[in-house]
């Protein structure tokens, strides 16, 4: 994927094109104009008087809008340009927005051709890397200003109108200006594109659903300043944490949408382009590293994962009651039933994550009455650990698909067919019980414990939940531990033997508190060790390990969201300087990106590259990555909830000199939060 | 004995919700099917895990409207409501959130398998 795409967003709605502005799809370049997981626009080219664009500089600031400005020809070829162009884009009330201004900088009066190529190939968001050819019909039909262009099969169809605001001359492939302009004279067009999702009889299916309408730019604007302003106050001697904040504050607000089943609420999309969609993992874990700064996304999270919670066994979802979902997809392979996101389930660590979303929300927020509200839903989720969790009854959970054919096969977070695997490279047979769902389950019990005797009235069930979680605890210390090697195993396979590859897998161990203390020293010491920390950041597996690759996704880039919780768990068992290190590395990184913490970087030794390598096909923003730094700060500030109370107790390396988090929200209302880098230097 | 199948089904919805319905799930649905002599009326109202079932066309959360050949697809759990719907085999108006609900209302797929089934421990 090409790094210099560029963006307007708006939620599960976005434009991605390269930086002049075009859009050219192909497959490898997942490029075009997206909502309700559909390309409505796959091609968006333009050209003055015959000749392609190029950009001069492009202006993107905060998803709003972009800028390009542009000169026709090649930038090698370019001197004194006798005209230019200007492209400004936004979304507006859901409907893709452009308008360009052609400017005649020539001493004469001038023709002017400008031609805009548009086309659609209706690629459903989960086709638009595999070779495919659409089952239904294509259509266009030429309209007084504008062009429509159709898909239908069976009752399903989409339309994509485009319309000008200027008398325009209108093929099956586009649109044709004709222009006169005098001296130094500038002509603008303004052009809309809607995405229709419609009925047999015409009606847009979301027109007679209850849910206000898509915000104007106008109040995506005043949105975005309120949400600037409620937001905690950051100044830090390190500008590149502040400029990281500033960044993801931004980045996630851009990805904050309404989903229809929700539409008074707002919850992250995943992320661009491959997963602006409701989510299990991805929003609850976003949700849990922002709570610090806008604790309204896991309140929304809870709900929106609850109303689709799985109520009942399906094997082509990978459906079990009480397990939370781990995506959803409007588009037509879904429809069609050639994939299961209608929701498909197939991920083991969204339900024990949901209850730990919800325990620690009421702990930031004290909003109680969402724990009263979703005790079935909890109780649910908690009973799926071990009624459908626990696939050997062994006590551990784990994953096997039932959808072998769409399914996935790795239900965790490193969800590649070769994720988990032995120190030798080898495929450990299934069904796979990772360390980390052990963790999170472990962390759900005490969590659920807590609420059913705080919250719910039921302090046997309490009791029974601890003692669960004891056993696990014990078990999980027995089983999984190399005592040899002084780390956890990275999972149990289906046999129940180790499997023995160093992975970071196990840092979460330590956010879930599974770990006993006189362990946490050899697990800290190997996390930030030099075969799992690159200098940049906690690599997903080893170097050593037969299949570390410094590109692979999940066995050898690093992650920023894993590096978060990892950072966290290593504050709470009290290795300050480890975590410090850590989140020093993560925010040193978004330097390298303009602020921006890609989802993954390469694994790469920081000696060898002097510089964070981009994951080639990434999710950009990524919410995980952009919500990492949230809980980076909250590690460093030492953050804790007790009671009524927020506990700091900052310890903040040398390096960030002094760190003021101001007015952060919770149940205590506003708290001020310094911390300095001096007064806690480690070395 | 009622005969007919969508009878049937709202028969026995009303006389026993099925155990997945939250109790604190409230609201109301009209579903509207379309047949070869008209259109068939039946309304839900939705509170403390019971159904009330009726005939009348009433103000309702949320609309959904299909034809009866449809519709007895999803009574007998060979077709799924949200994937009905984004292929426009049912439609919706009102409130979405109960086209979800709907999911919680019709049967599950036939000869789906608890995921122990698979390894051979006892479900």
């Amino acid at each position: 994927m090409n790094p210099n795409l560029v963006r307007v967003l708006d939620g599960n709605v976005f434009v991605l094109s390269d930086d002049n502005g075009d859009i050219e799809a192909t497959r490898i370049n997942p490029v075009g104009f997206f909502d309700f997981d559909t390309r409505f626009l796959s091609v968006w080219r333009l050209t003055l008087n015959g000749e392609r664009l190029s950009k001069l500089s492009t202006a993107e600031r905060d998803h709003l809008h972009l800028r390009f400005f542009l000169v026709p020809g090649a930038p090698t070829h370019y001197v004194d340009a006798k005209s230019s162009l200007i492209r400004e884009r936004t979304i507006n009330g859901g409907v893709f927005e452009e308008r360009l201004t052609v400017f005649n900088h020539h001493h004469a009066p001038e023709d002017f051709t400008v031609r805009l190529d548009v086309g659609s190939d209706f690629a459903p968001i989960l086709g638009v890397a595999a070779d495919r050819t659409p089952p239904g019909r294509l259509y266009h039909r030429r309209e007084e200003r504008g062009l429509c262009l159709g898909y239908q099969r069976e009752r399903f169809q989409r339309e994509t109108v485009v319309t000008s605001s200027e008398p325009v001359r209108v093929d099956e492939r586009g649109l044709t200006w004709t222009v006169r302009l005098a001296s130094k004279e500038a002509w603008t067009v303004k052009l809309r594109v809607r995405s229709l999702v419609l009925r047999p009889d015409g009606v847009d299916v979301r027109a007679r659903l209850e849910r206000r309408p898509r915000a104007r730019l106008h109040e995506r604007q005043d949105d975005l300043a309120g949400w600037l302003s409620r937001a905690p106050q950051l100044s830090c001697d390190w500008e590149a944490l502040t400029d990281v904040y500033r960044r993801s504050l931004v980045d996630l607000a851009a990805l904050r949408y309404s989903p229809l089943t929700l539409p008074d609420q707002v919850m992250p999309a995943a992320g661009l382009p491959w997963a602006a969609t409701i989510t299990g993992r991805d929003s609850i874990l976003t949700s849990f590293m922002a709570l610090p700064v806008a604790s309204e996304l896991a309140s929304a999270t809870v709900r929106m994962l609850g109303i689709d919670q799985g109520a009942v066994l399906d094997d082509f979802r990978d459906e079990e009651p009480g397990k939370i979902l781990r995506e959803f997809r409007y588009g037509e392979m879904v429809a069609f039933e050639e994939r299961p996101q209608s929701p498909y389930y197939g991920s083991a660590d969204a339900t024990p994550l949901y209850v730990i979303l919800l325990d620690e929300y009421e702990q930031w927020s004290g909003d109680v009455d969402l724990v009263r509200e979703f005790e079935d839903e909890t109780r649910a989720a908690l009973h799926w650990i071990d009624e459908y969790g626990d696939l050997l009854g062994d006590g551990y959970v784990r994953y096997l698909r039932r959808n072998e054919h769409s399914g996935v096969a790795n239900q965790g977070w490193k969800d590649s067919p070769e994720a988990i695997c032995y120190a030798d490279g080898r495929l450990p047979g299934p069904p796979l019980a990772t360390c980390e769902l052990q963790g999170y389950a472990y962390d759900a019990k005490l969590r659920g414990a807590r609420m059913a005797r705080e919250f719910w009235g039921d302090p046997a069930y309490a009791d029974r939940l601890e003692g669960e979680a004891a056993a696990l605890r014990e078990r999980f210390n027995r089983d999984f531990w190399i005592a040899d090697r002084g780390y956890y195993a990275l999972a149990l396979d289906g046999d129940g033997r180790q499997v023995d590859a160093l992975a970071s897998n196990m840092g979460h161990l330590l956010w879930s508190g599974i770990v006993p203390a006189d362990r946490a020293a050899q697990v800290a010491a190997h996390l930030v060790g030099p075969r799992l920390f690159s200098g940049w950041g906690i690599r997903t597996l080893a170097t050593g390990q037969e299949r570390y690759n410094p590109l692979g996704y999940h066995v050898g880039a690093v992650w920023p969201f894993d590096n978060a919780l990892i950072t966290w768990g290593l504050r709470r068992y009290g290795f300050a300087e480890e975590a410090g290190r850590i989140a020093e590395a993560i925010v040193d990184v978004s330097g390298y990106f303009h602020g921006r913490l890609p989802e993954a970087f390469a694994g790469y030794p920081r000696e060898l590259t002097e510089y964070p390598v981009r994951y080639p096909t990434a999710n950009n923003p990524q919410a995980m990555a952009t919500a990492a730094p949230f809980l980076l700060l909250r590690a460093l500030l030492g953050l804790e909830t007790v009671g009524e109370h927020l506990l700091m107790a900052p310890r903040v390396p040398a390096r960030f000199g002094r760190v003021e988090l101001l007015d952060v929200p919770g149940r205590w209302g506003r708290r001020d939060v310094i911390g300095s880098g001096l007064a806690h230097a480690d070395h | 004995m009622v005969s007919d199948p969508i009878e049937a089904f709202f028969a026995q919805l009303a006389r026993q919700a099925p155990g997945r319905l939250l109790r604190r799930t409230a609201g109301t649905i009209r579903f509207e099917l379309e047949g070869t002599d008209g259109l068939d009326v039946w309304h839900l109202t939705i509170d403390n895990g019971r159904i009330g079932v009726d005939r009348r066309a009433r103000q309702a959360d949320t609309v959904i409207r299909t034809r009866r050949d449809f519709f007895l697809r999803m009574c007998r759990g060979e077709a799924k409501p949200l994937t009905a719907w984004l292929r426009n085999d049912i439609t919706a108006e009102g409130h979405f959130r109960f086209v979800v609900l709907l999911e919680r209302l019709f049967p599950a797929p036939p000869a789906a398998r608890h995921p122990r089934a698979l390894t051979g421990e006892p479900g």
